[in-house]
């Protein structure tokens, strides 16, 4: 009950827990994947909407910054077409046709150093002429039109303005720390374009005199037929002062700037990073450097950062086209933003999301547990009724009002409760009439039981006892009946260890039998073993108890039957015993077996007797025989027959006694199994007398086999015997060798009396015979087996009675040598 | 298949302008090592210009108008960055570039009355006055002798007639162009050959 009860309180709380996990997978997994798709969807979005705005953010910074230097180009221009500088340009140019290319190196030589040593003469031309006065005022705004003033910061920005002739040479400017000979700078050589002209804007670079990072912007000034150029106007810019003010304003966030890269990631202008500097991060310049507007998400944010970031570009769209004439690439506007303030909305509205989400499992979990009560607490009422009707216990009705399945399986309940009480009432008077009958059927079986004669014992599994009839008590003197029950057979049986250990390994296999039925009760129903036994087996007084299932009990001996109890449903089989007084019949038995011993002993006798006889009468008649011969080679030839007599009677003996074996195999010989088999039909003949038979041999070419010749002859003498004895005087009787299947074969058949078959299992039997007292001692067969067994031949015999018996033995060849040819027919 | 394009156009762009250069050479070259008597530098500007015409017009006829029509490549005035064929106006403005580039002496260049890029606009009054008169008739180009400083040249202006539609939907539909009203055949402009007398 305790199990139940466990059992019922898991099933209880493993309804609400499954009820409860129910609920929260419900609410919790779809909040979860929602809360994710909203993660990375927002995630997404909030990523390409950046993009999409650092992008129109670097578009219109890139045109801003592009149309400050378009208009500051095309002011820059006026001075390039200005008629006086020009005029001038031209003299100048006009003035180096008189000079040859050495004659104008070396004046560029000695002015360059006269520039450089700051010579007053050189310094006043060049900073105080008629062309620095117009470069004044060009730069001043002099000539600049009203509505388009050059911007102050253009100006202040400006770190050198002046112009150079067709050789590069400097002729006015209004700084004195520019170099004075140029033609060998890339921006001239740009700008001048072998004469042809093309607006030229440098990359920013550091400038060693000014130490600041600059760039510049040159102009060729054509002469006034526009046909060549005649000089080139060249401008210097501080970068970070000219960008700054247009460029670092422009901020959004904590982080969100712009800023002004070239194609090789170097910083004209950023809030953050120094003119000059790389972004830090190469990757990401040339995913930001492309010729057309964008954005991408990068690995890294460019300024020293390493989280990915969202960036937008865009290139300057004239100024690149300018510098990529120029220098090769094109200057890009960059937009960025921290990675941490980006993503930060996003991150802002997860954690509340997930916190909400946190209150709603919370919720979810109270309610659910709230609901789970109130769904299990009446199915647990309805299982405390069930599980008492189930007892058969009374139950009164359930009242449940959920309103809902659960009530109406509690009406269901208490519906069935009445009908189950209704069937009950009819079950118990019709159980209490089969009680009765069942009652009735135990007595007059007890009845019936006590009234057999023989003693009836049941026992259960464990092999105590459940059942004594009456015939029992009074057999084994027992008084208690009531106290005996539950113990142990052994204890009301009071036997020797063996027959108990007998008996219960018979009860062991009784117990391991479905049907309870064992060979023993086979036996014992069938009651003693028919047929003939042998007279000389050895049998013991308990060996002989135990064969006929005898048990001796109190001084009486009783033959007891074990059988087999179907068992109850549920429970285990039970084993009964029968036993049955026999005291008498074994006693007569016993004194009959004695009896058959000493009559077996007198037939033993015999036939020892006669098988000794046999050489014995041969001896004395040879014996005879030399007292009357007077030839010695006769006599020798007696003699040696009576040695060979004699050898035959010691054979005899030793297989008697059983220990020939061992001596004989070592003297194992090549044998000629046809010489050894027509050696023993001639002794068979000769001592039979067998002269009316009619003997047929065929012997074929055999394989010699290792024996001993004696042994095999005697094997083949005692089987000749057998058939010639079944022959009497008449009849035919065949011998034959040959090989057949890897074996050699021997067959001697006779078509005598036969055996009968019934006793052709026990042919072989030592001192088995259907002879009559004195003509054979019952061992001729059993010798001749062990002797062709012995060297791994077998002996076959089959007969029919009335039609003759034949016998076949055969022997392996892989244990023969090849012999001569040694066989015939007569 | 545009970059294939682009390389195309830019092998016929590129011969063209070395025939012409290689024209030039040979012509003033050949003055100079055996003088021929009895050509007037009229004659060479009108020589140059015929070939300044046949090639924009081979350019326009047989590579513009057949990557067109077969729709390989446009032609774009942001040719460079739009990766397109130059317009045939640019085309014969970057020959001109690369004729001066050479350093022969001999240069021109396309100018208008109504630029859309002020560096296209007559640089003297002579270049003005050839235009207006080229305009007015354009039958007859405007010839004359200009200095610069100590250097004389003789100049041509030849009337620069609108051949093709494209030339003038460009130029009506540009928003710097100061003038919209072009018509087909219409003198948009004038190209200027220079020869430096020397």
């Amino acid at each position: 009950m305790p199990s139940a009860q466990m059992m019922t309180t898991k099933g209880k709380e493993g309804l609400r827990r499954k009820l409860i996990v129910s609920m929260l997978l419900v609410g919790a997994v779809p909040l979860a994947v929602g809360l994710a798709m909203a993660f990375f969807q927002g995630t997404k979005e909030i990523r390409e909407v950046s993009g999409t705005s650092f992008e129109a953010l670097a578009t219109e910074t890139a045109r801003k910054i592009d149309l400050i230097l378009s208009d500051e180009l095309s002011k820059i221009s006026q001075i390039t077409t200005d008629v006086n500088i020009i005029q001038a340009l031209e003299v100048r140019r006009d003035q180096f046709a008189d000079y040859g290319d050495e004659a104008l190196q070396a004046l560029i030589a000695q002015e360059t150093k006269e520039w450089t040593d700051e010579d007053p003469q050189l310094v006043q031309r060049l900073m105080k002429n008629d062309l620095v006065t117009t470069l004044q005022r060009y730069d001043s705004g002099t000539y600049v039109d009203q509505g388009h003033p050059i911007p102050v910061i253009t100006r202040s920005a400006t770190r050198g303005l002046f112009i150079t002739d067709v050789a590069g040479r400097l002729i006015a400017t209004l700084n004195s720390n520019v170099p004075y000979a140029h033609s060998h700078e890339p921006w001239w050589q740009g700008a001048f374009k072998k004469g042809v002209g093309q607006l030229y804007i440098a990359n920013v670079a550091f400038n060693e005199q000014l130490k600041i990072y600059t760039f510049t912007l040159s102009l060729p000034i054509m002469d006034s037929l526009r046909y060549q150029v005649v000089g080139v106007l060249h401008r210097i810019y501080d970068a970070k002062e000219f960008f700054s003010s247009h460029i670092d304003t422009i901020r959004f966030g904590e982080t969100g700037h712009v800023m002004l890269i070239d194609g090789n990631g170097m910083v004209l202008s950023c809030p953050v990073l120094p003119t000059g500097t790389r972004l830090s991060d190469p990757q990401i310049i040339p995913l930001v450097t492309l010729m057309q507007n964008g954005w991408t998400p990068a690995p890294s944010d460019g300024h020293g950062g390493v989280r990915s970031s969202i960036i937008g570009f865009a290139p300057l769209p004239t100024t690149s086209r300018i510098t990529q004439n120029s220098t090769g690439m094109g200057w890009h506007m960059f937009v960025w933003q921290s990675s941490d303030e980006l993503f930060a909305p996003i991150e802002h509205l997860f954690t509340w999301v997930a916190a909400f989400g946190l209150l709603s499992i919370t919720l979810l979990a109270g309610l659910g547990y709230l609901a789970a009560s109130r769904i299990v607490t009446p199915i647990r009422r309805l299982q405390e009724a069930a599980k008492l009707i189930g007892h058969g216990t009374w139950q009164e009705p359930i009242i449940i009002k959920t309103g809902d399945e659960i009530e109406e399986l509690a009406d269901e309940v208490n519906r069935m409760n009445t009908q189950l009480a209704a069937t009950f009432a009819g079950l118990e008077s019709e159980v209490e009439t089969k009680s009765q009958e069942v009652q009735y059927l135990q007595e007059s079986t007890a009845q019936i039981l006590d009234s057999v004669p023989d003693p009836v014992i049941m026992l259960d599994q464990e092999k105590q006892v459940v059942y004594l009839n009456r015939a029992s008590k009074e057999a084994f003197h027992l008084t208690d009946t009531g106290q005996l029950k539950g113990k142990s057979l052994f204890s009301i049986l009071e036997t020797d260890s063996m027959t108990q250990q007998k008996i219960g390994k018979e009860f062991q296999s009784i117990g391991a039998s479905s049907t309870g039925e064992t060979p023993e009760m086979t036996k014992a129903l069938n009651g003693k073993a028919g047929g003939l036994r042998d007279p000389l087996q050895q049998v013991t007084g308990q060996a002989a108890a135990s064969d006929r299932q005898e048990i001796r009990v109190n001084g009486q001996i009783y033959r007891y039957q074990w059988f087999g109890v179907r068992a109850r449903p549920g429970q285990n089989q039970e084993v009964g015993l029968v036993f049955r007084d026999v005291t008498e019949e074994s006693r007569l038995q016993d004194r009959l077996i004695k009896e058959e011993k000493l009559a077996s002993i007198g037939v033993l006798s015999a036939g020892i007797g006669h098988e000794l006889n046999n050489p014995l009468v041969g001896v004395i008649g040879l014996g005879e025989a030399i007292q009357d011969e007077e030839n010695p080679s006769q006599i020798k030839e007696y003699a040696h027959s009576i040695v060979q007599h004699g050898r035959r009677m010691a054979s005899i003996i030793r297989d008697f006694t059983g220990q020939a074996t061992s001596q004989v195999k070592a003297q194992s010989s090549e044998v000629n199994l046809n010489e050894q088999l027509q050696h023993a039909l001639n002794g068979v003949k000769e001592t039979y007398d067998a002269v009316s038979m009619d003997i047929q041999t065929d012997y074929q070419d055999l394989p010699a086999v290792m024996g001993n010749p004696q042994e095999l002859s005697q094997a083949f003498v005692n089987i000749l015997t057998n058939a010639v004895q079944a022959l009497g005087d008449q009849g035919i009787l065949k011998v034959s060798t040959t090989v057949r299947e890897h074996k050699i074969q021997v067959t001697i058949e006779d078509n005598g009396q036969g055996v009968p078959q019934h006793l052709l299992p026990k042919i072989f039997d030592p001192f088995f015979t259907t002879k009559q007292q004195g003509e054979g001692a019952g061992l001729g067969l059993t010798i001749a087996r062990r002797i062709i067994q012995k060297y791994e031949g077998q002996i076959q015999v089959m007969s029919k009675e009335g039609a003759g018996t034949t016998c076949q033995i055969t022997f392996p060849l892989s244990n023969h040598h090849p012999s001569g040819k040694n066989g015939g027919t007569s | 298949m545009k970059a294939f394009g682009s390389g195309k156009v830019w092998r016929v762009t590129l011969c063209t302008c070395l025939i012409m250069a290689g024209w030039a050479t040979i012509a003033l070259g050949g003055s100079k090592d055996t003088p021929l008597k009895g050509i007037s530098p009229e004659k060479v500007a009108d020589y140059v210009h015929s070939i300044i015409e046949a090639d924009r017009t081979v350019y326009t006829t047989h590579v513009v108008n057949r990557m067109k029509e077969k729709g390989i490549v446009q032609t774009d005035e942001h040719w460079e960055q739009q990766n397109a064929l130059p317009l045939p106006a640019q085309f014969l403005q970057r020959a001109g570039r690369l004729v001066a580039e050479r350093g022969s002496g001999i240069r021109y260049r396309l100018i208008s009355l109504w630029p859309i890029y002020r560096r296209n606009a007559p640089a003297t009054e002579f270049e003005r006055e050839g235009l207006e008169a080229v305009t007015a008739n354009p039958d007859m180009p405007h010839r004359g002798v200009v200095r610069s400083g100590k250097k004389e040249y003789f100049q041509t202006i030849y009337p620069d007639r609108a051949v093709t539609k494209a030339c003038v939907d460009c130029h009506n539909t540009h928003p710097l162009s100061p003038k919209r009203d072009f018509a087909l055949d219409n003198v948009m402009g004038g190209i200027v050959i220079t020869i430096p007398l020397e």
